[in-house]
């Protein structure tokens, strides 16, 4: 086997932090390299010191035969090396085109002027390869996350890489686009370009690597061949031991008496033109699914009154209530867990106990004061009870684990005693580990009376957490399927807005 | 290579592209302008423009002599105060004020020396001349205004006649810039240390200056800004306790010395100079706390600007004074003639109000 | 940790309160510098009356100050303050000399500001404007409106009201030899309610948070809108405050030129003092040193006679050492908080 790209004993240094310490890898012409192991481990350090944004303290790396130090991305891209964001780094108010030859335009001649037709010809070429089906001059910003990610691609091509490095890249894609994404890779490998893939997605990883690499703490915890490419060899690489299968629910949730919040015909301002009815008991876990843009995060949000409804109303314990924003939510017992926790959730600046205590603090203050006692023992009762992994109520935020970051947003949320928890993708960016011990939480919280509304992309905590599954389309409510009728394919089945008459679903 | 033609299209291109809307408002302002003032309505009379250097109650007088004028010799006037009084901003209204078909300018200009190119251009579409400061190098028709070395050594005399046995003296002024400033405080220095009359001395603002008694400790300047003005005296009288006298060559500095001695409790101690006539420093002289004021009649410049810019308007140059410089005698108020002085600024001011 | 110096939330933390303190002492140190190097040069600098100068020019500008902190704090900025100030100032001796009682005319001139501070936090606020435009155009209206009111003239109190002019210039008590200025006491009961208020309060947390991430401040459920419009109304009260307490104390007041630039020495105070422009950071005992600093280099050029002319190169050179300072700092803080990430990281694996 050749190699094409190869880096021995990679060091890598921060403040405090040995981020590689002494890593290999390499990877050859034609090949899809899987790069796996939980946040932190060190796979976007590695990926930055072979597409040049970081520079290695110590260890060598090669490239085509010869060393390799490329000194910034542009340096990395120009000699074959290509490096597609996580989240896309695209410009949004330039064209396509504009993006592809970002940094490289054609000129006219001697003058600073872009040569239009030369980087529009250009731009329309790489779009062709990578199957994009969209012209050279549009607008970024009209384009949805996986055409974005074929920009992207499509600028690395037009920079005739030849090892094209996929960090996440499908983690704000549909699962069409994903499977777009998956026959491009599959060509790029036909056409022997070497691509490094990195994903949480270990399904994805089983369908397209060739080899893997699993990363802990910096080093290398293993090398795993076509032949040797499981589940289980992964996730034992990664965690460094075994992990209980996460197939059953660990507690059995007992739902019970009438139902706490209930959506009538409910017309969100995201998708004018569909109701969505809906009903959570207490005690009941209820999984939202559907494709990206299928409305479960403008729904949670239009409940949770950070949107006004356009029509229709939520009702709390029967009560119809209208909210003009969260303040009124939270204090009709209602508490949302946001998607993207470090814009939504956190102020990752401050420690535990300011980010615990944020959602509550009129509750624990006299006279508009804030009563320190009362809040410290709030965020010590949290960090216990949730389990928290930190040194104190007062570390920063931003130093914790994915995992704990999220049981601090929701031990705020606990905090203040809600009776109906909304959840919107409940373990994005947390480590494999960590999302185990959430879900236990979640179905301990539900066994004590607690109604929880979650949506989710990931098939596998739809099935393995939720009483019920009700599956949007375009806004609408195309299914609501039970625990025992929940699978893959009647999920998936009703989230692609076909099969609304599907064996076992209750159609609305 | 076709470089023109390459910008021409790019330049195009993209205008077109961002500037729909904005092409869009503005044919559509420019129909509202075209509708709103019709061209060629200039009118023939006399149409002056009386610039100031800024804005302060010196100029409120002088605007008052412009009015009187105005009515008596049935004139358009326009009195401008610029503010904030850099060149720039002088510069761009009398720009707007031709635009407004103005016949003859009096300004007094921030900088003289360079702002005499544009006043030069100036003297070919309109009457020019200066007051209150000269552009001496310029083509203006002719200067009205009190020499300022001679004013600032009649206030310089002031603290000679107070201290009979000298001491330390220092000056407060906006700034230094200014042809006026400069002058009046070479004035305060040269009186105060004896030396012959000689305008074209120029002493630096950090130089050791004494004799005749006096020391000339300190120069400070405050950008036109009254409570720095009164917050560098105070750091002053920290700094020089045995402070004998100050002099305040802008209107507003006499009163900032005023206020900030009777902070310091040290009123009636140190003796203060001053120029112009602010209500707060003819209350001064009054009370005794200020010895006297160096009015510069700024009534007449405003009269006088505009009685020889009508005539110039009407070809007749015989009211030019000889020199192109008309000097208006400086007026020292002490507590002798202040209430008389006061009577004629009210009437003064009066006569501006009556149109 | 005092309640006068709120500088961050989490203070017990290693890396914030190195962050929070540390902003803190590093404007002490130059304060002390300043204080050391100017009356080792010239000990008059010691003296009560000098003391006592630079204590007036301190609360006046601390007031205005601690006022453009709060805006700040919600990453924001008010650039209005100036202006406030001269039209505040330019309103009082009218309304004295149309017969308005003093107490009365203070007021409503006080409630002109906090009404200034409003429209601007309802404009930010309902509208969505952006504070910088919003505070902008208040700059240019409200220097053009205390303009027109006076007709451009110079107004003052004269020799009349001297019992409301000793809140500006009065020495309402001693401390040995030195006469402690009434805008003094003016500014120390300012400071402790913007402390409590900020370090303390149930609203004032909200500010920090929502200066941190309004996002998520808003997803919390604190009342975001109306936290950033009370941080408005503050910052222009305030400055009204500020405008009153100028006015008394020079007794003229040109309304083309009355507080000129006081916005940026307000900001520049706030900034010197701890508040990050990228709002959530704040400390009113750092803004009040902030202004300490600010007045004592005046003070010093003059003392050490340096030249008027060289004013504003020292005084910006100063600020550009404070910025450069703070930036290391933050620096520090973050590799304290890396290695604190590290340890973590040991302690979960282990």
């Amino acid at each position: 086997m050749t190699t094409r790209l190869s880096a021995r004993g990679l060091v890598r240094r921060f403040p405090g932090v040995l981020a590689l310490g002494g890593v290999d890898l390499d990877a050859g012409p034609g090949e899809v390299v899987a790069l796996v192991g939980e946040n932190g481990a060190g796979k976007s350090t590695l990926l930055k010191c072979l597409a040049g944004l970081e520079q290695p303290d110590e260890g060598s790396m090669t490239y085509e035969g010869g060393a390799w130090a490329p000194r910034s991305t542009a340096d990395a891209a120009s000699g074959g090396v290509a490096l597609v964001h996580q989240e896309l780094c695209l410009a949004e108010n330039l064209s396509a085109a504009e993006n592809i030859g970002l940094g490289r335009e054609p000129r006219r001649g001697w003058m600073p002027l872009v040569d239009r037709e030369v980087l529009r010809e250009r731009a329309a070429h790489a779009l062709e390869r990578v199957g994009a089906t969209f012209g050279p001059d549009v607008k970024v910003e009209t384009l949805a996350a996986g055409q974005r990610q074929l920009v992207e691609i499509a600028k690395g091509i037009d920079q005739d890489a030849r090892v094209l490095i996929l960090d996440e890249p499908t983690s704000s894609l549909t699962s069409r686009e994903t499977a777009r994404l998956f026959e491009l890779v599959h060509q790029l490998r036909a056409d022997d370009i070497t691509v490094l893939y990195v994903s949480h997605r270990l399904t994805e990883i089983l369908e397209l690597a060739d080899r893997a690499f699993v990363l802990r703490d910096g080093q290398n915890a293993g090398h795993l061949t076509r032949d040797e490419l499981t589940r289980d060899a992964m996730v034992r690489m990664m965690v460094g031991r075994d992990l209980a299968p996460p197939a059953a629910r660990a507690v059995a949730g007992e739902a019970a008496g009438a139902p706490v919040l209930e959506l009538k015909e409910l017309v969100s301002d995201a998708f004018p033109a569909a109701a969505v009815d809906l009903q959570v008991r207490p005690g009941e876990l209820v999984g939202l699914a559907g494709l990206v843009g299928a409305g479960r995060t403008e729904l949670l949000e239009t409940v949770f009154g950070l949107r006004a409804p356009v029509s229709g109303e939520v009702r709390v314990e029967g009560q119809p209530r209208r909210f003009r924003g969260p303040r009124d939510a939270a204090a009709a017992g209602l508490a949302l867990v946001p998607e993207d926790r470090k814009l939504q959730g956190l102020l990752l600046e401050e420690g535990v106990r300011v980010n615990t205590a944020l959602a509550t603090l009129d509750r624990r203050s006299r006279r508009g004061i804030v009563d320190r006692a009362a809040e410290r023992e709030v965020a010590a009762a949290q960090v216990d009870r949730l389990g928290v992994r930190t040194s104190g109520i007062e570390q920063v935020v931003q130093t914790l684990s994915g995992g704990n970051q999220q049981k601090v947003v929701v031990g705020r949320w606990l905090a203040a005693e809600p009776a109906i928890l909304l959840m919107d993708e409940p373990t994005r960016g947390v480590d494999v580990g960590a999302r185990e011990e959430l879900y236990l939480l979640l179905e301990r919280l539900a066994a004590e009376g607690l109604a929880v509304l979650f949506a989710s992309s990931d098939m596998e905590e739809l099935l393995r957490l939720a009483d019920r599954v009700v599956v949007l389309h375009d806004g609408q409510v195309t299914g609501t399927l039970d625990r025992s009728l929940a699978t893959e394919e009647a999920v998936m089945e009703l989230a692609t807005g076909g099969g609304l008459e599907a064996e076992g679903s209750t159609t609305i | 290579m076709t470089a023109p033609n390459h910008l021409l299209r790019e330049g195009l291109t993209a205008m077109i592209h961002s500037a729909r809307p904005l092409l869009a408002a503005l044919s559509m302002g420019a129909a509202l302008l075209a509708a709103a003032c019709q061209p060629g309505q200039a009118d023939d009379g006399v149409r002056i423009a009386y610039v100031s250097n800024g804005v302060d109650p010196f100029w409120d007088v002088a605007a008052a002599g412009a009015r009187a004028a105005e009515a008596e010799f049935g004139v358009d006037v326009e009195v401008v105060f610029p503010s904030p009084a850099t060149a720039e901003v002088q510069r761009q209204k009398v720009q707007d004020l031709l635009v407004r078909g103005i016949n003859a300018v009096a300004i007094s200009p921030v900088d003289a020396e360079n702002m005499t190119p544009f006043l030069d251009t100036l003297t070919e579409k309109v009457h020019l001349i200066t007051h209150d400061s000269d552009a001496p190098k310029s083509k203006r028709r002719c200067f009205i205004g009190v020499d300022n070395y001679e004013a600032g050594r009649a206030c310089g005399e002031l603290l000679v006649e107070a201290l009979p046995d000298g001491g330390e003296v220092a000056i407060f002024v906006g700034r230094l810039e200014q042809d006026n400033a400069r002058l009046r405080r070479q004035g305060v220095i040269d009186a105060l240390l004896g030396r012959p009359a000689d305008a074209s001395r120029s002493d630096a603002v950090d130089a050791a200056l004494s004799g005749n008694g006096f020391t000339i400790v300190a120069t400070r300047t405050d950008d036109f800004d009254a409570a720095r003005a009164k917050s560098n005296v105070e750091d002053t009288l920290v700094k020089y306790p045995e402070l004998a006298g100050v002099a305040g060559l802008f209107a507003y500095n006499a009163p900032a010395c005023v206020e900030a001695l009777k902070g310091a409790g040290r009123l009636g101690t140190v003796a203060i100079a001053s120029f112009d006539e602010q209500d707060a420093t003819l209350d001064g002289i009054a009370a005794g706390h200020v010895l006297g004021t160096v009015s510069q009649n700024p009534f007449q410049y405003g009269y006088e600007s505009v009685r020889i810019l009508k005539a110039l308007c009407e070809g007749d140059e015989s009211v030019l004074p000889e020199g192109g410089i008309l000097s208006t005698p400086p007026t020292v108020v002490k507590k002798d003639n202040l209430e008389a002085f006061r009577a004629k600024l009210k009437a003064d001011i009066a006569s501006g109000s009556g149109k | 940790m005092t309640n006068s110096s709120g500088a961050s939330l989490a203070q017990p933390d290693a890396g914030s309160r190195l962050a929070g303190w540390g902003k803190v002492l590093g404007i002490f140190g130059l304060l002390v510098a300043i204080v050391v190097t100017t009356g080792a040069m010239n000990p008059r600098f010691f003296g009560a009356e000098n003391l006592e100068n630079v204590l007036q020019r301190t609360a006046l500008f601390g007031i205005i100050g601690i006022g453009a902190a709060f805006p700040i704090v919600t990453a924001g900025i008010d650039l209005s303050i100036g202006s406030v100030i001269a039209l505040v100032a330019t309103c009082l001796p009218p309304l004295l000399d149309a017969g308005v009682p003093a107490g009365p005319a203070v007021i409503a001139v006080l409630l002109l500001a906090a009404g200034l501070g409003l429209i601007h936090g309802l404009l930010i606020t309902r509208l969505g404007l952006q504070p910088f435009v919003v505070t902008l155009c208040g700059l240019l209206v409200y220097r053009g409106v205390a303009r027109y009111i006076v007709d451009d003239q110079t107004v003052g109190f004269g020799d009349s009201y001297d019992g409301l002019r000793t809140l500006a210039t009065g020495r309402p008590f001693s401390i040995g030899a030195l006469d402690v200025p009434a805008p003094a006491l003016v500014l120390l009961a300012v400071a402790v309610l913007a402390a409590i208020f900020l370090g303390r309060s149930v609203w004032g947390r909200w500010m920090l948070a929502l200066g941190r991430n309004p996002t998520a401040a808003r997803y919390a459920g604190v009342p975001v809108e109306r936290v950033t419009i009370l941080a408005y109304v503050i910052c222009s009260l305030l400055a009204g405050v500020g405008g009153v307490l100028f006015a008394l104390d020079v007794n003229s007041v040109q309304p083309a030129s009355m507080g000129n630039f006081y916005e940026l020495y307000a900001i520049a105070a706030a900034v010197l003092g701890g508040c990050s422009l990228r709002g959530g950071e704040g400390s009113i005992l750092g803004v009040v040193l902030g202004a300490a600093v600010m007045r004592l280099l005046y003070n010093s050029i003059v003392l050490l006679g340096i030249p008027s002319q060289l004013e504003f190169a020292i005084v910006g050179g100063v600020l550009l050492l404070g910025a450069i300072a703070d930036e290391v700092v933050r620096r520090l803080a973050e590799a304290r908080r890396a290695r604190e990430r590290a340890r973590a990281r040991t302690e979960r694996t282990t």
